[in-house]
């Protein structure tokens, strides 16, 4: 490790209603892999769109190679040798991989474009890397670990200092992940400051040389990786004071009858055989960290995307879920993560929105019983306390948690007994979040049974009965609210294969 | 400015609309001023005339823009229909009525085949529609061998059909059409906002995923509005022929632009999901004013197109800009 | 079955089918299978005069749909090109019987006003964001009333083979002795290979290329889209003018209200060639291919007794057939 490259101090940033960072420091020197830890939403990603300037920072400093920078775009940051690998890539996939990587700086003789340099100075790239790529392969036609060697060795072409690798393994294979490491081995020796965000332990161990905690937009601690341990990684990320009283014993009775069983469900890399069992009256948390394949899970069993097999039972039959509207027929509703794609349609008001899986059950003749959608709606409106000035008021103009108590509506009308809650609390103000709590109380309560997709480990801890733990698109725990710690569940959303 | 938009009539009435009502009166009386001739009454009966098959189209229309579609085929798909409803009367001596309805069918037929081709292969509408625009103006003109055909033109040698239009009680003509115009707006605008039809079409072209997340069947609903598209053009046909009684193959989609001019007019968004069946009736009767005010004052059919693309492209930017303000 | 397939991909994966592509080996094919049969089936159809036309009614189509594929390529699609050739050549030759301009600054004039109406296509598209095809539909209308107000409403004959300023329609055809010699054909392929080096080898081509492919992606990488939007646009307006001046070199006259449809045999052509719906990759000597088609079967098809009307169902079909084939090669590759 050699002198310091990158300096971030007390940075701080506060969106409306939300203390996203809160006085982070981090530190990167040359030579070094620095991993940057926390849970989801604990401030990764944002501090690093502090760094490139996709978003301004309301106090602190960064000093980089001994001066104090601000950046006002990635442009910017990345003309100075600042670079980040995103997660998502951001590909032209008709474009070969050359011409990706030399986009806006192509090498020119005359009026045309020099591609036999462009292919020549990829390749000397590739080999100073020791990647095999073809640079006239068209970038669509790689695989996603390749595509992410692409970008890499763009960020070094660009005479990267600092290189930001934004969840780099997520999508990779084994066998790329170890390339990939070869690379930024490489890298290290060529003494750039390098920072890893990863949510995989073993990775961290093996790759980085400090570890920099964070947890709930602030700072928590900087360790060597050397000197630590597994566990202690994983006590500084959740080692947070729980306000909320987690769950201690389950009030389902052992006994309770199964209303929904899956067998073997498979779909796509992020679904393999995933079977469980819920109970009536029951809230079956699925925890996991991002790409763990909850969401692809609930989509699956839900019929919204496409799956290769599985059985469903449904109060011990078998049932086809084909598309959506199976499920909906056999009572289950889903309440998407992201409402405002998936959830509501913001051209139609409350009411409308309310009676959209069941506008059967609402008409007279041919016609909609307007009078009926709007009495029930507001039935629903009072129940809820779903803040609207009517229930003919677009649900544009409702704040999330609203919105997503008229999604609720939505499913409480068609009277479902099974309700998929994805993320039921994203982007809600804490106020309507212990409503919403309350809300799934009360519906176990009355004998409906819940699924529910939580990336807030309070959130797991607080409202499940049992808690169905993913990584990767694998089961990697059952954990019964009784045994389940912080520590326990982090440790399996963890566990690798 | 702002005082009247918020007075609860206005606002029950919508502001646009009001601002297209006096548009519609503003170019009325400016026609009138330049050209004397056109206050009289034969003038409004004409201008009536082509508000008719245009507003079938426009109503039949508003209903795919509403999925967030296009349909460019509604113009030719009209001829079509109103080529082979011809042949049929003319040279088959099929009984009137029989004709009558097969003209609707034909433009049912276009419209079932346009929206599987949307909804269920995923083809985007608007080069879809375009080759069933080609097909419908060959189809047209293959059953024809390219002739034009003539509808009866007298109401006593077997033009019933032509009462649809105008009807002549003593000496007045009163125009027939016009209120059955109004019946079919009405109809629209009652499968538009009252029945599950209209509602799903609308919240599918505002956010078809989450419709289809609800267990709605999107791909039948996305359909239905192109088979009520389709249809409404094999109904323009009659009011076509029951006002010019002539048809040509290979024509007809200059109508397309018209009719998709009067809904985006009316605040029916291109974007889908929002859409006024009483604007498109406004729409309609401005375009059907300005043709004729322009003929009156002798200019060509030209302007009116030139008029047409500016009003098209400052219907859609208005849309988009009024979008953008809302997020 | 897997016999089957190993073939299939022993043919995609030899190196010179992948160099030419495989679609183009297809509609290669096509072309011959097609001209096979309509020589078969008329033996009127077997003649030299014959290949003139299909010539003659390729030169417009191609040069529209050149123009149009660099507007497909960035995910849009010109709709004015089918009237507004139309109204160019009217605009031009008005300038030249009406006005006794000469020739020359009569297809100046021409090109001129294509690139005007190309450069407000690209302002409507990439700057006001409208959606391509409803912008270009609003410019369709536009150009279907311009070009006619302009001359009155008349129909325009350019000045005639043979006539002190008809020199300009040897550009197409030549008289060589008795026959007649398709010299366009010459011009054609060296404006595809030149814009083949554009879009392949120059700026221009990789931005919009870029553009169709991603086009957030683009921009971050600090590459100027509205302007290589725009520019799009603007080649598409070029090219029209282009046709414009073949339609009236190889024509008797450019008459009003006519032109549309002319863009679908464009964009059919286009498409099935290769160049996606969708945008980021298209082929310029794809899109020459698939005008031949086009141009062959216009020819073609009243030999064997169908007339325009039948061509009319034939684009449709052909139309909705490339298209179909496009999004299902979009599905696949996802």
């Amino acid at each position: 490790m050699g002198e310091v490259i990158l300096t971030m101090k007390g940075i701080d940033k506060s969106f409306p209603g939300v203390h996203a960072l809160d006085h982070v420091d981090l530190e990167v020197k040359k030579g070094e892999v620095h991993a940057l830890m926390g849970e989801n939403g604990a401030g990764k990603s944002t501090l690093m769109k502090v760094l490139t300037g996709i978003y301004s920072k309301d106090e602190g400093t960064i000093i980089y190679e001994g001066r104090e920078v601000e950046f006002s775009n990635p442009r910017e940051a990345q003309a100075q040798g600042i670079i980040i690998v995103h997660q998502e890539l951001n590909m032209m996939n008709d474009l070969t991989v050359a011409q990706n990587i030399f986009i806006g700086r192509e090498p020119m003789k005359g009026h045309l474009i020099d591609d036999a340099k462009m292919n020549e100075e990829a390749k000397k790239l590739f080999e100073r890397l020791n990647i095999e790529i073809d640079p006239t392969e068209s970038m669509g036609n790689l695989t996603v670990g390749k595509q992410q060697m692409c970008e890499i060795a763009k960020a070094i072409s660009h005479e990267a200092k600092v290189i930001v690798f934004d969840e780099p393994s997520a999508a990779l294979t084994e066998s790329e992940i170890e390339e990939l490491f070869k690379i930024i081995r490489d890298l290290r020796e060529k003494e750039m400051g390098i920072v890893y965000i990863s949510h995989r332990m073993d990775e961290i161990k093996v790759i980085t040389d400090r570890v920099t905690v964070m947890r709930d937009g602030g700072y928590v601690g900087t360790l060597i990786t050397k000197d630590c341990t597994k566990d202690d990684i994983i006590n500084m990320m959740v080692g947070r004071v729980i306000y909320e009283d987690p769950k201690t014993e389950s009030a389902v009775p052992k006994d309770a009858p199964v209303v929904l069983k899956v067998e073997n469900l498979n779909a796509g890399k992020l679904v393999r055989d995933i079977s469980f069992e819920l109970h009536k009256g029951e809230i079956l948390g699925f925890s996991g960290l991002m790409g763990a394949g909850r969401t692809e899970t609930a989509r699956a069993l839900f019929g919204a995307d496409a799956k290769e097999s599985g059985d469903i039972y449904i109060n011990g039959k078998k049932v086809e879920i084909n598309n959506p509207e199976d499920a909906v027929a056999n009572g289950i509703g889903y309440l998407s993560e992201d409402r405002k794609r998936y959830g509501i349609v913001v051209d139609k008001t409350v009411a409308e929105n309310s009676t959209m899986a069941t506008l059967k059950d609402f008409m007279k003749g041919p016609f909609i019983n307007k009078k009926k959608e709007r009495e029930v709606a507001q039935k629903y409106v009072d129940s809820l306390k779903t803040k609207t000035p009517s229930v003919d008021q677009l649900v544009v103009n409702l704040s999330g948690g609203n919105q997503q108590k008229v999604v609720i509506a939505k499913w409480l009308v068609k009277n479902c007994d099974i309700l998929i809650f994805d993320e039921p609390t994203r982007g809600i103000d804490v106020g309507a979040k212990s409503e919403i709590y309350h809300l799934m109380n009360q519906l176990v309560a009355e004998g409906k049974s819940i699924i529910m997709i939580s990336s807030e480990m309070t959130e797991i801890l607080r409202m499940s009965d049992r808690i169905i733990v993913m990584c990767e698109g694998k089961q990697t725990g059952e954990i019964r609210i009784e045994e389940a710690t912080q520590e326990i569940v982090m440790q399996a959303a963890t566990l690798r294969n | 400015m702002e005082k009247l938009k918020n007075n609860p009539i206005v606002k029950k009435i919508g502001f646009n609309k009001i601002v297209l009502c006096c548009v519609l009166l503003i170019m009325y009386a400016f026609f009138s001023i330049v050209s004397p001739t056109f206050l009289s009454y034969s003038r409004i009966l004409s201008a009536l005339n082509y508000a008719y098959f245009l507003g079938f189209l426009a109503l039949g229309v508003t209903f795919v823009i509403a999925t967030g579609g296009i349909d460019f085929s509604i113009g030719p798909v009209m001829f079509c229909a109103a080529l082979i409803a011809g042949q049929l009367l003319t040279k088959n001596e099929l009984p009137l009525a029989l004709c009558l309805l097969s003209s609707v069918i034909v433009g049912m037929v276009f419209g079932i085949i346009n929206g599987y081709l949307v909804a269920y292969c995923g083809l985007p509408s608007f080069i879809t529609s375009m080759a069933i625009m080609m097909m419908a103006k060959g189809i047209g003109s293959v059953f024809t061998k390219t002739q034009s055909v003539s509808w009866p033109q007298g109401v006593e040698t077997g033009g019933w059909y032509r009462n649809l239009i105008k009807i002549k009680l003593g000496t007045v003509q009163l125009p027939m059409g016009l209120v059955i115009l109004l019946v079919a707006a009405v109809i629209c605008a009652i499968i538009l906002n009252k029945t599950n039809a209209g509602r799903y079409i609308l919240s599918l072209g505002s956010n078809k995923e989450a419709v289809r997340l609800s267990g709605v069947n999107v791909k039948k609903w996305e359909m239905i509005a192109y088979i009520i598209c389709g249809t409404m053009a094999g109904i323009a046909a009659i009011f076509y022929v029951g006002a010019y009684t002539t048809v040509q193959p290979g024509l007809g989609d200059t109508f397309n632009n018209e009719a998709i001019a009067g809904c985006v007019m009316g605040g029916t968004s291109m974007a889908g999901g929002l859409a006024s069946i009483s604007g498109t009736f406004i729409g309609v009767m401005i375009i059907s004013i300005l043709q004729e005010g322009i003929l009156a004052m002798g200019f060509q059919k030209d302007y009116q197109y030139v008029l047409t693309g500016i009003i098209v492209l400052a219907a859609v930017y208005a849309d988009i800009r009024s979008r953008k303000r809302k997020n | 079955m897997s016999n089957n397939k190993s073939k299939e991909s022993a043919f995609t994966n030899n190196p010179i089918v992948r160099a030419i592509g495989t679609q183009k080996i297809v509609v290669i094919i096509v072309l011959l299978v097609l001209f096979g049969f309509f020589c078969i089936m008329s033996p009127a159809f077997r003649n030299y005069s014959t290949i003139l036309s299909i010539f003659d009614y390729s030169y417009y189509i191609t040069f529209m749909a050149i123009g149009v594929t660099f507007a497909l390529i960035t995910g849009g699609v010109d709709l004015s090109i089918g009237t507004g050739m139309i109204c160019y050549g009217l605009i031009g030759g008005y300038l030249i019987t009406q006005k006794g301009m000469p020739v020359v600054v009569g297809i100046i004039v021409t090109i001129l006003v294509a690139m005007l109406i190309g450069t407000l296509n690209g302002v409507l598209v990439a700057i006001l964001n409208l959606p391509p095809f409803i912008a270009t539909l609003g410019t369709m209308m536009l150009v279907r009333g311009l070009g006619s107000i302009i001359t009155g409403g008349i129909s325009i004959t350019w000045p005639p083979a043979g006539s002190e300023q008809g020199w300009f329609r040897s550009i197409f055809k030549i008289s060589i002795g008795e026959g007649k010699f398709p010299i366009g054909f010459i011009w054609v392929i060296l404006i595809v290979v030149i814009m083949s080096l554009i879009l392949n080898k120059s700026k221009i081509g990789r931005y919009i290329i870029a553009i169709g492919s991603n086009k957030e992606a683009t921009r971050l990488s600090g590459v100027n889209v509205i302007k290589y939007h725009m520019i799009a646009y603007i080649i598409s307006g070029f090219f029209t003018g282009l046709a414009a001046v073949a339609y009236a070199a190889t024509f008797q006259a450019v008459a009003p209200g006519t032109g549309a449809g002319l863009e679908l045999d464009a964009i059919g052509g286009a498409i099935i060639g290769g160049t996606s719906m969708t945008g980021g990759s298209g082929s310029i000597v794809g899109t020459l291919l698939g005008v031949f088609i086009m141009s062959m079967l216009k020819t073609g098809l009243p030999f064997i007794g169908l007339q325009a009307n039948w061509q009319q169902i034939i684009t449709g079909l052909i139309l909705i057939g490339a298209v179909f084939m496009d999004v299902m090669k979009k599905k696949k590759k996802a």
